[in-house]
């Protein structure tokens, strides 16, 4: 899982191609083909990339824990519902 | 809200268990988009019940089976865009037009990924991550939510926002690296020379 940084890639050539990878596997777009190719066979070996996947990786997980919450008032339901059923 | 599925027939009662059963179950997801929209919680309010009355009246225009959440959140982007855009406490300062353009130009490839680091994320409390999100213009914010927070496919995000999916694509790349971009000065604040 920590492969060892020393002995990685310093610089990716393919920076842009990887971002697009990168983004698309994030956003579960990328085919098995795809995916398993960039995660197997370059991302341990490029620490740029290893290490953009995991900050994107990161950034969605706190997203996700942040900023979905948020009780909606419950006289909106209620009000909402009125409404349909007065309409309705 | 003209969709290109054809006109459905549904009985009162049809009509009610889908606004009950498929509408109603996405309230919360549908609030958050809304508050997030409007950066009101009035104004959310608002939109909600108007988003809400209009996918009831327009109920014959949704399809049974197919993604009554994507459709919700159609009818929320367009409402905002019509009737909120204007009086938005934070009005955006550019058009959904005039940032396209922008979007075309060569700029969109261009590398801006600052160096920021997992480590100083991991020390931030959750308000960063929130008020980054929300310093967002409002286009950039709206592909971030539906992606990342909603987990919205690109065909899917491309029918809630009438955009190819190519600009889907570019719209998302560049919203995550403007938001890496004010997490990055978060976490400068924070202390880490190098995030």
């Amino acid at each position: 899982m920590n492969p060892d940084q020393s002995k990685m890639k310093q610089d990716c050539a393919n920076k842009v191609e990887c971002m697009e990878m990168l983004q698309l596997i994030i956003d579960g777009e990328a085919t098995t083909a795809q995916k398993e190719h960039f995660l197997t066979h370059h991302l341990e070996g490029c620490l740029p990339c290893y290490k953009n996947y995991h900050l994107e990786l990161k950034i969605r997980e706190l997203l996700k824990t942040n900023c979905c919450g948020g009780q909606v008032p419950s006289d909106l339901v209620n009000a909402i519902k009125s409404k349909i059923n007065s309409v309705g | 809200m003209t969709e290109e599925a054809p006109k459905q027939q549904y009985s009162e009662q049809q009509r009610n268990s889908i606004f009950h059963d498929e509408f109603m179950p996405h309230i919360s997801s549908m609030y958050n988009f809304a508050y997030r929209l409007t950066m009101d919680g009035d104004d959310a309010k608002d939109l909600l019940q108007d988003t809400y009355l209009k996918a009831y009246r327009f109920i014959e225009s949704f399809q049974q089976g197919t993604n009554a959440k994507a459709w919700l959140f159609r009818i929320l982007k367009n409402s905002f865009i019509n009737d909120y855009r204007k009086k938005s406490k934070e009005p955006s300062k550019v058009d959904y037009q005039d940032v396209e353009s922008f979007y075309n130009s060569d700029d969109v490839d261009r590398q801006i990924t600052p160096d920021l680091r997992v480590e100083a994320l991991q020390d931030m409390i959750g308000d960063e991550i929130s008020d980054a999100l929300n310093s967002l213009d409002v286009d950039f914010k709206t592909v971030i939510i539906l992606a990342d927070l909603e987990e919205f496919k690109y065909d899917e995000m491309a029918r809630i926002l009438d955009i190819p999916i190519g600009t889907v694509r570019s719209r998302l790349h560049r919203a995550r690296n403007l938001l890496k971009e004010k997490l990055s000065e978060y976490a400068k604040k924070m202390g880490y020379k190098n995030a």
